[in-house]
């Protein structure tokens, strides 16, 4: 979305080639993350590595830096062969590395963090002055703003990955490695960040940028690799593609596989949320007045970017959270200061989005996990006591009703793949007949079809007319799904779509411009 | 398809094979710690010029060689089995409970004294005192539980702070109050008639707390997979975050496993003053507690495992004075092999070394809390 | 009221010679936790170096080769915990407690093997009391601080060098990193393992000299068991002063003061029993009061796993 000149002057097709992976391999166990991928990387370009989630791109980039080892293949670095068995290797290589998430120490400053590892020293003691002093330097020549003396614990996240970068410079890279820079950065920041680049790559340096935001790199790369399914798929020039070519790259396919959805008559409103406001484990204010109704028979969507409040929002209406002021109703009756388990009988189900921690106990039996809500009621239980052969039948028939595999009672959850685990989670939520459905993230990192088999069945239970509140990350599956969309941007409600919206709309509320609408 | 035909035929022949390979799976930590401490063992027996041979088999001839021998078991294994208990319940809610030895006096000074209150009921006495054990045990166990619940304090710093506070509690009682018009520093001692009766079956001063013991065993089990409450201390102990969103209180929860796990801890310790010792004596039994943790450790703290771990930890102690008798080692060579045995326990890796990785993925326990929590 | 000052000055003195071993212990834990990994088996390490110290001057005839050996061995066991924990991942809480347990039955065992029986061993050259000329002749305080054994003289230094070494150098520096991100210490190109090994050693050499004050400068001989909880005490200072040198010191100071109190107490009016509960009871209140989860490295208690 960052609208920016698209190239520099210096990378050209002349330029020297300072670092080239040949037939990079890497196996883990029976998947084959990296299958003989080659790329190189100019002198002063920035080259962006784009793929979907799990197509390889952090995988080749560890073995770049050190963290893995390949199973085949070589690294040259300005036309050298290069033997990279660490982090430090790669360092005195000049290569640096920007993780995804961050490698700072919230409790030491930010010039502590900078120099740890290559401190300044005087004598026996750490030059903590030279390290201030050096900070100030590096932030000054790259216009990199930070306060050495701050405390990364009270920093934002955008000046964090400032602290982060320095921490490359500081050791003298001249190929700094960027992943997934953009994902937890505001639209603001993000363009800073690649003014950040541009600059760099003025000075010399060469970038790879590693992300699945094909917009971004249209308007700030040079070239682009495309990496699919641990391949690479092609080369190309950001000035010569567009985002379908990219996409299509990308992907593989034209378009993405949309699930029929039959009109349906709305009822009344069976889930509302009246001026919530919640905070976030920090203290802070993550849900900021917030106010919408879902009704029977509809999938209303939340889009927006992550860490806007949705996951608060979502744990605050499930009765897990706390919530400071406002109202949660259930079919009318106000459910504010119940907990989870009464609104779950009340006829609340709750697919969360971490499905690992919170949806399910990884290391208790499917049939155990089936009743994780029920266990204290009939039948499965009475007087305190619980009929483990109760449970055991009445989970058989859930996860065979929902394409559970396997589908065995006695199996140990953590053993199913991410699709079984969440379908096996739509099981026990679904099974109980709820008027009111609460889905956070339900398909991430869920195999294709196990998508498709968890919107049918959301959509299914929309003909039932319950009432569902589809939080996601994933526009497609929003617009795919939704009834109406809402975008959420800092806690409020930025603004009301329907499904037909461009991505355009969609992503100027995502990013907080936009005029804001109470729903 | 054909999957589903075969669950159909022969579901009982497939869930033993299961519960198999469970058992063997888990059992291959337990036994490799063993074994690796046996060698350890006899290379210190080597250095101090002794025969590790006969040394050992001294050790078991001690344990198991006569009935009277094995009575005395019996006697050892008792207590481990309650303080075993005590850290297996706080286990299984994630919680580490270090705090036997205090709950263990705390019953023991219970027992000690309604023992002598009531004595004069004959046996009748005997539920009685225990049952105060259990309540006086149960509000002790609750109080690290609480400051954890409320406060965040973490439990391994609270109890065993509170290991010293109730040791030092139980003296101060057994000192004072309720001391005994003698020369010795202790309780009175509790009538004969008001004891647990021994066993007899030439089982030498095995007593009636081994089936006291072996109920309690029981009853844990049955607890942890019979009960909403054991339902629920597992779940809060397997997945937090699971058990929170479905509705299942942390804080309580938390209270109530470390509370129960002070009930067994300190019916152990009632056990003990009035099966075996009649009172309380000033100094009295010393690390039941934390040689309970070997225990539970060994016995992938499920209640069978405790009874078994409680087994091989008494025979060694019982057999360390025939040993030490036999052939001039040291008694404390049996501690020293349990204390290996502990050290070996946990260290997962240890294990991998020396069969595999295989192996560590069979049985993973992962015990990962320390102070961060 | 001369009555008070004057015992106060041998009260002083008695809290400074008790504080002692506990301040080696709690700053010996402090390098292990900063660098991520729980020593609860403070108790045991001193212990051993207790009994090894007396091993070494009795057989050598001098209390330096015996604080040398002591050293020797708090440094070896603690590296058996460090094995444990590190390399091969075991529960830290449980190898501490099981080093504890060792030592117990360890140092009991060996009294019989060489000595010849338990109990008490013989009495041995120790590290006796030199008073500073001058400082020592200051009213009130002079006895109390200048006139101890040399080891209370190496505790005094120790402090600020550990202050200096933890929050002044590089070393500390990444040791700290280590307890807090071992994964930003890693990428930075340092050894988490080396670090936690480097934290755990120290630990263990720093707790002996506390074990070796016990059986060889408050004492001069090793009874079984003489430990008695100080180093559950020392920990306890540690998080009582927050995993800061000054702030352990100051608590342990604090706890000798109480062990000093307790054998100077009218056993009558107050029962030596709750003076013994007092350094617990108040390292609960504090924990509660300043709520210990936050303030611990983060990193702690966890073994570190590369991908």
């Amino acid at each position: 979305m960052a609208e920016s000149e698209a190239g520099t002057g210096v990378a050209g097709a002349t330029a020297p080639v300072v670092l080239e992976m040949r037939g990079v391999t890497k196996r883990f166990g029976e998947v084959t993350a990296n299958d003989h991928i080659s790329i190189e990387l100019r002198r002063g370009e920035i080259h962006g590595l784009l793929g979907e989630n799990g197509a390889g791109k952090s995988t080749l980039m560890k073995i770049l830096y050190g963290l893995y080892s390949p199973d085949e293949g070589e690294v040259f670095v300005d036309g050298e062969r290069a033997e990279i068995r660490d982090p430090k290797d790669a360092v005195s290589r000049g290569i640096g590395m920007v993780h995804q998430h961050f490698t700072l120490i919230p409790r030491l400053t930010v010039a502590e963090n900078i120099v740890l590892g290559a401190e300044p020293r005087k004598g026996f003691s750490l030059d903590l002055d030279g390290a201030v002093r050096a900070t100030e330097e590096l932030s000054e020549r790259y216009g990199l703003h930070v306060d050495p003396r701050a405390r990364v614990a009270n920093l934002s996240v955008g000046v964090q990955q400032r602290v982060e970068i320095l921490k490359a410079l500081y050791r003298e890279a001249r190929i700094l490695v960027l992943d997934e820079p953009t994902a937890v950065l505001t639209p603001q920041e993000t363009e800073d960040l690649f003014g950040t680049l541009k600059e760099l790559v003025g000075d010399g340096l060469s970038i790879i940028l590693i992300t699945h935001k094909l917009g971004e790199l249209i308007g700030v790369g040079d070239r682009i690799t495309i990496i699919r399914d641990g391949k690479v798929v092609g080369t190309v020039d950001a000035s010569s593609t567009d985002e379908g070519a990219l996409a299509r790259l990308m992907v593989g396919r034209d378009v993405l596989l949309r699930v029929e959805k039959t009109d349906v008559k709305v009822g009344e409103p069976r889930l509302a949320a009246e001026n919530l406001v919640v905070h976030a484990n920090t203290g802070v204010t993550a849900v900021d007045g917030v106010s919408f109704e879902v009704r029977g028979g509809e999938i209303l969507g939340i889009a927006g970017l992550d860490g806007n409040g949705q996951t608060e929002l979502a744990e605050a209406l499930a009765g897990v959270r706390r919530v400071e002021s406002g109202h949660v109703r259930l079919d009318g009756e106000d459910v504010t200061s119940w907990g989870a388990d009464a609104r779950q009988q009340r006829g609340l189900a709750y697919v969360p989005e971490d499905r690992g921690s919170k949806g399910l106990v990884q290391d208790f039996s499917l049939y155990e996990n089936n009743a994780l809500k029920t266990y204290d009621e009939r039948p499965f239980s009475r007087f305190g006591w619980i009929f483990p052969k109760v449970m055991r039948r009445r989970a058989a028939e859930n996860l065979r009703a929902y394409d559970v595999r396997p589908a065995d009672p006695d199996a140990r959850a953590g053993s199913l793949s991410g699709g079984n685990q969440q379908k096996a989670i739509l099981a026990r939520e679904l099974s109980g007949d709820p008027g009111v459905i609460i889905a956070a993230q339900p398909t991430r990192g869920v195999d294709v079809g196990a998508i498709e088999f968890i919107h049918r069945r959301l959509l299914e239970q929309r003909s039932e007319s319950k009432a569902i509140l589809l939080i996601s990350l994933e526009l497609e599956e929003i617009r795919s799904l939704s009834d109406r969309i809402l975008v959420m941007y800092a806690g409020r409600i930025a603004g009301e779509l329907g499904p037909d919206a461009t991505d355009e709309e969609i992503g100027l509320l995502m990013a907080g411009r936009g005029a804001e609408k109470s729903a | 398809m054909s999957e589903e035909r075969q669950e159909q035929g022969t579901p009982l022949q497939s869930r033993l094979l299961q519960i198999g390979i469970g058992i063997g799976g888990a059992l291959v930590f337990p036994i490799i710690a063993i074994l690796l401490s046996f060698v350890i063992g006899a290379v210190i027996v080597l250095i101090t010029g002794n025969n590790p041979l006969a040394a050992y088999l001294a050790l078991i001839e001690g344990a198991f060689g006569s009935a009277e021998d094995f009575g005395r078991t019996l006697v050892y294994t008792t207590p481990l089995i309650f303080t075993g208990l005590a850290v297996a319940v706080a286990f299984r809610a994630g919680l580490f409970n270090i705090g036997g030895e205090g709950q263990l006096y705390i019953g023991a000074i219970t027992a000690a004294w309604l023992g002598v209150s009531l004595g004069g009921l004959g046996l009748v006495a005997i539920p009685l005192a225990l049952a105060g054990c259990l309540v006086t045990g149960f509000m002790w166990g609750s109080i690290p539980g609480f400051l954890k619940a409320y406060f965040g304090a973490h439990e391994v710093i609270t109890t065993i702070m509170l290991n010293f506070i109730g040791i030092n509690l139980a003296y101060y009682l057994a000192q004072h109050p309720l001391r005994q018009s003698g020369p010795i520093p202790g309780t009175e001692s509790i009538p004969y008639g008001a004891r647990l009766p021994l066993l007899g079956l030439s089982l030498g001063r095995a007593n009636f707390g081994i089936l006291i013991a072996l109920l309690a065993a029981l009853v844990l089990y049955l607890l942890l997979w019979r009960t909403g409450l054991g339902f629920r201390i597992r779940a809060v102990g397997l997945s937090p975050g699971a058990a929170e969103y479905a509705g299942m209180g942390i804080g309580t929860n938390t209270v109530l496993a470390l509370a129960i796990g002070g009930s067994f801890a300190a019916l152990g310790g009632g056990v003990e003053v009035m099966g075996v010792y009649g009172n309380m004596d000033v100094p009295f039994v010393a690390n039941l507690g934390f040689n309970g943790i070997g225990v539970a450790l060994l016995g992938r703290n499920h209640p069978a495992g405790v009874v078994l771990g409680a087994l091989l930890f008494g025979g060694l102690t019982s057999g360390a004075q025939e040993m030490q008798f036999a052939t001039d080692v040291p008694l404390q060579l049996a501690s020293v092999l349990l204390a290996v045995i502990l050290l070996l326990v946990t260290a997962t890796k240890l294990v991998e070394f020396i069969i595999g990785k295989r192996a560590r993925a069979l049985a993973g326990v992962h015990l990962e809390k320390g102070l961060g929590g | 009221m001369e009555d008070f000052l004057g015992s106060l000055g041998p009260l002083l003195q008695s809290t400074v010679r008790y504080a002692t071993p506990l301040v080696f212990a709690a700053l010996g834990g402090l390098f292990s936790e900063r660098s991520g990994v729980v020593n609860i088996g403070l108790e045991g390490l001193m212990l051993i170096s207790a009994f090894a110290g007396v091993v070494g001057s009795k057989f050598s005839g001098s209390a330096v080769v015996g604080l040398l050996v002591a050293i020797g061995a708090g440094l070896v066991f603690a590296l058996i915990h460090a094995l444990m924990c590190i390399t091969f991942e075991a529960d830290q809480i449980i190898s501490g407690t099981a080093i504890n347990l060792l030592a117990l039955s360890g140092t009991g065992f060996l009294m019989v093997v060489i000595f010849g029986s338990g109990g008490t061993s013989p009495r041995v050259n120790g590290f006796e009391s030199v008073a500073v000329p001058l400082l020592s002749a200051i009213p009130l305080i002079g006895k109390a601080l200048f006139d101890q054994s040399v080891l209370v003289y190496l505790m005094y230094v120790l402090v600020p060098v550990v202050y200096f070494a933890v929050f002044r150098t590089p070393f500390g520096l990444r040791l700290r990193g280590t307890g807090e991100v071992p994964e930003a210490v890693d990428t930075a190109g340092v050894s988490v393992t080396r670090m936690r090994y480097y934290g755990v050693a120290l630990s263990g050499m720093l707790a002996a000299c506390g074990g070796a004050y016990l059986s060889m400068g408050l004492l001069s001989a090793f009874t079984e068991g003489m430990t008695n909880g100080r180093g559950f005490i020392a920990l306890a200072a540690l998080i009582f002063g927050r995993w800061n040198p000054l702030g352990a010191a100051g608590a342990a100071l604090l706890f000798g003061l109480f062990f000093a109190i307790s054998f100077r107490v009218n056993q009558q009016a107050v029962p030596i029993e709750f003076v013994e509960m007092l350094p617990y009871l108040f390292t609960i209140i504090a924990l509660v009061a300043f709520g210990g989860r936050a303030i611990a490295p983060a990193a702690i208690g966890r073994p570190y796993r590369k991908e």
